[in-house]
């Protein structure tokens, strides 16, 4: 008995042995499998963007065999739900483009000064200070600037001739472009389009015709919001709101957004655009007989504009940091500045870049650059900006073109409920 | 051991455990997957949210929901939305269900084609639509000019009647084939001795509705109305993709201030609160949805 137990035992203990070392062996394989770094942004969708986008994921991967990038394609208007989403769940994307403040703010996003400053100095010196101060959250850095777009006035050139315009010279006075948006309407045509869809574009073109106007919609620290308050913001929104009731902007403001105007545009309907350089992509992209056919002017008033920075960021919640950091600097990398610049218009934002060929003999990206030297950036850095840019000015447009006559108690309205959110965190 | 032994000793004692066994499948699926949820949508609500820092504020999220206008707007909004849609549902639903039971060999062809719109998903079907009421290039600003019935192009979003209109329109649109398909299969029961006794009788069509139609549909109708209440009231994806709650709050139903709140406004605290306020709005209806069912079930 006790024999038999014993046979019993050796065999157990060596079929044991076995499995173990057949684990064991199994277990050990001949690499490590790359680490996956997922990547959010919402120009992912954008169709342009894409042969340059999947190009740069496979020389990256290329590059660097243990690491490879998830891209996350999502809708633009869904972009910051989902990240929001996955952010609270702390599975956020490792590699995301949002609102900086409102993320970093929130605690969605990694600061980057560590890896920031094991940089050579020539990396870091390729961006200016203002840019890199809009990269920064209460001391921290949390972004590396990839792209940026200058807001101006895009006009159709054959629709200025036809009015008898002079397209080489555009409006420089908001007198001036008034004139022009009167000889540019007619049946079935107009001047422009009012931004009041339910997006932050309308915040964005908003932002512009009040800060050309020598207003400020917030004082400098933002803790107070002055659209009504300050007369020449007021006087600003009640001449851009008013062109709908003067005829002189395309009807139904209220559903018209980036995606819309550029329609218009592109069916000849209206003859300018407020937007930012990228529109001019979208516009040939969809209607490829408009190359040639359109200038680009300054915002009429005193110049100053908006330039929306795009920024990299690592999300609080990534496991892998340094390959994200990695995967971020080959974004940023001249080679990919012009990729984008070149399929969709999105301006470089390294100043080391100005002498580069495809640069340098863009006569439109030019000119964009010459008028973002009076540009501020934009989202405002404030941690509630999403809440405000994105819902709270644009329902106050959206009521004001629905009863112009209360357009400044509208915006009255709006100043006292910034007022509290803006000190309320 | 006899039978009766074995059903009231252990063998009964086993045949309750087998039961509890499998009726613990669906409820722990169901703690999973509604209970959990909810019970952390009640647990946000009581907490003030600012990305990854929540601080307790008990029911101050309630207060300041309840506090806000845009809460009332949308509580308005939703009431008129679900009223407006649920009598459209039901009249045109069964309006529809008459003509069909009244076709020949047409029948199941006209029903398939009549269902389709209800078989599109929300999203979809509003994105079509989108397009249609799109007011430069939108087909049916083309068509209404093109009949002469309009001089100018119209902002069918733009404007809060018109848009509120659309919505509706849109909801109805998708809403009302299923109706029809409930109440065509509640009128398929009535036995047809008695409309052929209250035609012996004299009784015209509209009569023959009122004293054989309605009285026989009447429960159905009543548990139609109250589900479609229920579904009405939570509708949000054709706001969604319609108008996103405006122009200037004039579609925001509950569902969509929730998601503008909680998203948008980056307020999930807040959010969270809203939801908890139309749960406890959809529960009274289910309750009078379960007071309905239960009263029938006793009349069994």
């Amino acid at each position: 008995m006790i024999e038999t137990t014993r046979r019993h035992m050796s065999k157990i203990t060596g079929a044991l042995a076995v499995t173990v070392l057949a684990g064991g062996l199994l277990a050990a394989p001949a690499r490590a499998e790359p680490v996956t770094l997922q990547w959010q942004t919402a120009n992912l969708t954008e169709p342009q963007f894409e042969p340059v986008w999947k190009q740069m994921i496979a020389e990256f991967e290329a590059a660097n065999p243990d690491i490879h990038i998830e891209p996350i394609l999502v809708a633009r208007k869904d972009d910051w739900t989902k990240f929001v989403t996955a952010a609270q769940a702390r599975r956020a994307p490792c590699v995301v483009q949002e609102d900086l403040a409102t993320s970093a703010y929130n605690g969605y996003l990694m600061p980057l000064d560590r890896f920031w400053a094991t940089e050579p100095a020539a990396f870091r010196a390729a961006y200016s200070d203002d840019i890199m101060a809009a990269m920064h959250w209460k001391g921290a850095l949390y972004g590396v600037p990839i792209w940026g777009g200058v807001f101006a006035e895009i006009y159709n050139t054959d629709m200025l001739t036809a009015a008898g315009l002079d397209a080489a010279h555009p409006p420089t006075t908001i007198a001036e472009y008034l004139d022009w948006m009167r000889k540019l309407t007619k049946p079935g045509q107009w001047g422009t389009a009012v931004l009041g869809g339910p997006t932050d574009t309308t915040t964005r073109v908003l932002l512009t015709w009040i800060w050309a106007n020598g207003g400020e919609a917030f004082n400098a620290d933002m803790t107070k919001a002055t659209f009504a308050a300050d007369p020449k913001s007021l006087e600003a929104i009640k001449t851009y709101l008013g062109l709908v009731g003067q005829g002189l902007a395309a009807p139904s403001p209220n559903t018209t957004n980036y995606l819309e105007q550029t329609v218009l545009f592109e069916q000849g309907k209206i003859a300018a655009v407020r937007s930012a350089y990228w529109a001019i992509a979208k516009m040939l992209v969809d209607n490829p007989s408009l190359a040639g056919r359109m200038t680009v002017g300054p915002v009429p008033g005193n110049g100053a504009t908006l330039a929306l920075l795009a920024p990299a960021s690592i999300a609080s919640s990534c496991k892998y940091p340094d390959q994200a950091w990695k995967f971020i600097k080959f974004q940023a990398e001249k080679k990919w500045a012009l990729e984008r610049a070149r399929v969709s218009d999105w301006m470089p934002l390294r100043n080391d870049m100005m002498d580069e060929p495809e640069i340098a003999q863009d006569p439109l990206l030019q000119r964009f650059m010459q008028i973002g030297l009076q540009a501020r950036s934009y989202p405002l850095p404030h941690p509630a900006w999403a809440e405000i840019g994105g819902v709270d000015v644009v329902k106050a447009v959206q009521r004001a073109l629905l009863d112009p006559a209360h357009t400044e108690q509208i915006f009255r309205d709006l100043d006292a409920l910034l007022n509290k959110k803006l000190n309320d965190l | 051991m006899s039978a009766r032994r074995a059903w009231t000793g252990r063998g009964l004692r086993r045949e309750r455990w087998h039961g509890y066994f499998f009726l613990a499948i669906p409820l722990l699926y169901l703690a999973g997957v509604v209970l959990l949820p909810l019970l952390e949508a009640v647990r946000s609500s009581t907490f003030r949210i600012r990305g990854l820092r929540a601080t307790f504020v008990g029911l101050d999220n309630y207060a300041r929901v309840l506090g806000d206008a845009a809460f009332w707007n949308a509580l308005s909004v939703s009431f008129r939305f679900t009223a407006i849609s649920v009598v459209l549902h039901l009249a045109l639903g069964l309006g529809l269900a008459m003509l069909v039971a009244e076709c020949g060999r047409t029948r199941t062809a006209l029903r398939i084609a009549l269902l389709t719109p209800w078989m599109v998903a929300p999203a979809i079907a509003a994105t079509i639509w989108l397009w249609l009421l799109e007011p430069q290039f939108g087909v049916l600003n083309w068509l209404l000019r093109a009949a002469g019935l309009i001089a100018e192009n119209r902002s069918w979003l733009g404007e809060p009647g018109l848009a509120f209109g659309a919505i509706v329109a849109v909801d109805v649109w998708r809403g009302v084939p299923f109706m029809m398909l409930l109440l065509g299969a509640g009128l398929a029961t009535i036995p047809k001795e008695q409309y052929e006794a209250a035609a012996i009788d004299g009784a015209g069509a509209l009569a023959r509705f009122r004293h054989v139609t309605l009285p026989n549909l009447s429960y159905l109708l009543a548990v139609a109305c109250t589900l479609d209440i229920i579904n009405t009231v939570r509708q949000f994806d054709i706001v969604a993709v319609l108008t996103g709650g405006g122009p200037a709050g004039a579609t925001e139903v509950l569902p969509a201030l929730l998601y503008n709140t909680a998203f948008r406004g980056n307020d999930l605290g807040g959010g969270a609160a809203v939801g908890v306020l139309l749960l406890m709005i959809v529960l009274a209806f289910v309750s009078l949805y379960i007071a309905l069912t239960g009263a029938a079930r006793s009349d069994d």
